[in-house]
């Protein structure tokens, strides 16, 4: 019964988004707003359709109604109430139910915010986000039919993917991450909707800026929590492999990023305004993309759970979209040629190109290394494919370069800098930045990676408190205000801005991190008896026993734990694990973590002999890493302080649209 | 529109053809892919050589299989369940074939108590199990991680490789494309 209901509202939820994006078309000629409206009640029909299919998946997966083959895969009558729920994004079928989800909501969203303004582009962006949302109803009706049934009925599921109930993090990884995929077909829709109707000015660009933003913090905090997950999970010390499929969050991250740069030019000085638009295409056909990636099967991956007919769908998708849009995109070109020259070489404006030409290059850089193994089989059928080392040696150099413009670019004014400025404005930081490199060096730093991190970072950090200090000592002097009042008023009064600076923060203390995590840590491996200890730096680990177990929340789930003491910077009793699934090969990893400001220490069980009770540890200590983290936190409110809404300005244009 | 276009301007739609085209061919030649067959460099090479000593102190190299079509399977006691699992599929696999193929397991950095422990509780075993307390061996073959399986012609030749536990259709299949009838 709620499965056969959950199946109906997906397919009255696809008729309803094509009768959407219909009527959005219809009236968007004829400017009919009765038409309008209905095409928008229709998308909020659409959504309200998809929340009840949601539900009555996961209605089916807390009954554990095995006559639904998805919950029959991915559900177990043991599987713990959490993990029933969030089974809803583990596997193929419920993860489209759940895209869809959030794009028809995000959907929604959008056209009750705006409707009653702008009323030339709603139309087309209605239609654009229809057909969009139609796309998804339409794979969930055919190929990705999330309740087919099945009989007979089992009286057990195969219980969720090992991996992805093995952590509570996997509540909050995919949703932050969907929740960015698919708030970026948003500024597309807007960037469609400005190239059908020719108004390419200004006005779209405000409104995409804020709406690329607000799914930007999403997909940000997306991929740093599945760095984190993949960190307290997967046991192998580190947080980022290049997989495809973290490259696939990460492509769409990169574009969108360089549009948040350029469209500040395109709205500030009227220029780089084909490559805005193109930026908004590349965002949503990556998104597009990333899912092909993720579920086609196309490349390897520990993400790539199953194989499916969607590939062909999204082939197709990818094609049409690109199609359509760069047709657009080439139609309209000649009105999009840039308002006013471009600036001098030395400018705020060519240290924003600079930042985007670098911000395609690690995309394209990306992107050749994840599609490489596609094409060397395509073209040869031999796979290949292309480690972590190519992917960090080919990107660092142009991180680096990146870091250094995010110092130079907010210094340097709009139009064009006399070398008085730029030296009034550097000298300071670069001293400081060197200061740092040769403390570092006197302290005992050798590595190039991390030296060179630390200077950069300083250079960017004394950059931009210059330029705060400097705005805010102004506003003290002129306006006679005390000096944290100035200091308050000038970041609020100018979001835009200062809530930028602190995602540079924020981007700062993540390299440091990262450069130091991935070059100044160290680990050690050894079989020990019970009784016998190790030592790392300054820690010893006394090993125990084995004990094997089921887990108390999950009988299934064989658990076998070294017992250990850890002592030194840090101590107490601490247990790491290998977790046996009933519907897992492999044996799964639940390492022990130690977090302080300082370091983090990591222990994890590699294997164990039940027969003499050795157990094989592999400890690292991993320096700073807490940090990526809070540099990921610092980024992503950085970004919510940006687009925060300004209250002054929210009441002059209330005052403004009363009027 | 009024102005006269630029020369050359229809020119500019030629980027949708060389942008759409690669991409088509790319996505759909991708497709079909399944991503857990990782093929091995070494299916269609002769076998790595090598050499060792065996669970019960005997001598064993690549030389004593010449001639005959070999399973190579890289274990380990600690390899629980899978290689728990996979334990009497190899067992039949040699009681039904072990005079067509020379079956040769190698531990995979294991200790030879454990592993004597592992066969006295799963069942002793007729072929012969390398030490390689050194792991070159699993290094040669390129081994991700126990259990996995080589299937080598009487050429020396790899014909197939399995990673993960072997079930009975996975070994007919392995000795399928070692012309050996199941």
């Amino acid at each position: 019964m709620i499965p056969t209901l959950g199946h109906l509202a997906v397919l009255i939820g696809l008729a309803s988004t094509l009768y959407a994006a219909g009527a959005f078309v219809i009236g968007g000629r004829s400017g009919d707003t009765a038409v309008l409206a209905s095409a928008r009640r229709a998308m909020y029909a659409a959504f309200a359709m998809v929340t009840i299919a949601s539900l009555a998946m996961v209605a089916s997966l807390l009954a554990h109604d095995f006559s639904v083959l998805y919950v029959a895969r991915n559900n177990a009558t043991t599987t713990p109430p959490f993990y029933s729920v969030i089974s809803l994004w583990a596997a193929l079928e419920g993860s489209i139910l759940f895209w869809t989800l959030l794009a028809t909501g995000w959907a929604s969203l959008v056209l009750h915010r705006y409707r009653a303004r702008l009323p030339a582009l709603m139309p087309w962006v209605g239609a654009t986000l229809a057909l969009g949302a139609a796309f998804f109803f339409a794979v969930m009706a055919w190929p990705s039919d999330p309740f087919v049934r099945v009989t007979p009925i089992g009286l057990e599921g195969n219980g969720p993917n090992a991996l992805l109930q093995n952590h509570p993090f996997m509540g909050l990884h995919p949703p932050l991450l969907y929740l960015g995929y698919t708030g970026m077909a948003v500024p597309f829709a807007f960037g469609m909707a400005a190239l059908i109707t020719r108004r390419t000015d200004e006005e779209w660009l405000a409104v995409v800026r804020r709406w690329t933003l607000v799914p930007w913090i999403f997909l940000t905090a997306g991929i740093v929590a599945g760095a984190w997950w993949s960190y307290a999970v997967l046991g192998w010390g580190g947080y980022w492999a290049w997989d495809p499929v973290e490259n696939a969050a990460l492509l769409p991250w990169l574009t969108a990023t360089a549009f948040i740069h350029s469209s500040m030019v395109a709205e500030r000085r009227g220029t780089l305004r084909i490559w805005t638009h193109a930026l908004v295409i590349a965002t949503f056909t990556l998104t597009l993309v990333g899912t092909f990636l993720t579920r086609s099967g196309v490349v390897n991956s520990v993400h790539a759970f199953t194989t499916s007919g969607i590939g062909a769908w999204f082939a197709w998708a990818i094609l049409l979209t690109l199609g359509v849009a760069l047709g657009l995109l080439i139609w309209r070109l000649p009105d999009l040629g840039d308002r006013r020259p471009p600036g001098a070489v030395v400018s705020r404006e060519s240290a924003f190109l600079f930042n985007n030409v670098l911000f395609l290059a690690i995309t394209f850089a990306i992107l050749f290394g994840t599609l490489y193994p596609v094409v060397v089989e395509a073209a040869t059928g031999a796979r290949a494919s292309v480690g972590a080392p190519w992917f960090n040696r080919v990107n660092a150099p142009i991180f680096v370069a990146l870091l250094f413009l995010t110092g130079v670019g907010p210094a340097l004014p709009w139009g064009g800098a006399s070398w008085t400025t730029v030296r009034e404005r550097f000298a300071i930081p670069i001293l400081a930045g060197v200061g740092v490199v040769v403390a570092a060096w006197a302290l005992g730093v050798r590595d190039a990676a991390p030296l060179g991190i630390f200077g950069l970072a300083t250079f960017v950090l004394v950059v931009m408190g210059d330029e705060v200090v400097r705005g805010a000592r102004s506003r003290a002097r002129t306006r006679g205000e005390p000096a944290p009042v100035a200091l308050l008023r000038l970041t609020t009064r100018n979001r835009r801005r200062y809530g930028g600076y602190l995602a540079h923060v924020g981007i700062c203390v993540m390299s440091v991190a990262i450069a130091v995590s991935a070059t100044l840590g160290s680990d050690q491996t050894a079989t020990l008896r019970p009784g016998e200890a190790m030592s790392l730096g300054a820690y010893a680990i006394t090993y125990h026993e084995l004990v094997t177990e089921p887990l108390a929340s999950d009988p299934r789930v064989i658990e076998t734990r070294a017992e250990l003491t850890l002592a030194g910077p840090q101590s107490g009793r601490i247990a790491t694990a290998l977790r046996d699934y009933p519907n897992s090969a492999t044996a799964i990893a639940t390492p022990v973590v130690r977090t302080a400001l300082g370091e983090d220490l990591y222990v994890t069980l590699l294997s164990y002999n039940p027969a003499t009770e050795t157990a094989t540890l592999r400890v690292f200590i991993n320096p700073l890493v807490m940090w990526i983290w809070a540099g990921g936190a610092i980024v992503a409110l950085g970004a919510l302080f940006a687009i925060w809404p300004d209250r002054r300005r929210t009441a002059v244009e209330a005052a403004l649209a009363g009027a | 529109m009024a102005t006269p276009r630029p020369r050359g301007s229809m020119l500019r739609w030629l980027a949708l053809p060389i942008v759409l085209v690669p991409l088509g061919w790319l996505l759909f030649t991708g497709l079909g892919g399944d991503p857990r067959n990782l093929p091995s460099p070494l299916v269609g090479k002769p076998i790595p050589v090598f050499a060792g000593t065996t669970l019960e102190g005997d001598h064993f190299s690549s030389a004593d299989l010449a001639g005959k079509p070999a399973v190579l399977n890289f274990w380990a006691s600690y390899c629980i369940p899978s290689c728990v699992d996979e334990h009497p599929v190899l067992l039949d696999l040699a009681a039904r074939h072990g005079d067509e193929v020379q079956v040769v397991g190698v531990l995979v950095s294991d200790t030879p108590d454990a592993a004597r422990g592992f066969l006295d509780r799963y069942g002793q075993v007729s072929w012969p199990n390398l030490l390689n307390p050194d792991g070159s061996i699993s290094i040669d073959y390129g081994v991700t991680g126990p259990p996995e399986t080589f299937f080598v012609n009487a050429d020396g030749v790899v014909v197939s490789r399995h990673i993960g536990p072997l079930t009975r259709e996975l070994v007919d299949e392995g000795l399928a494309a070692l012309g050996i009838a199941p």
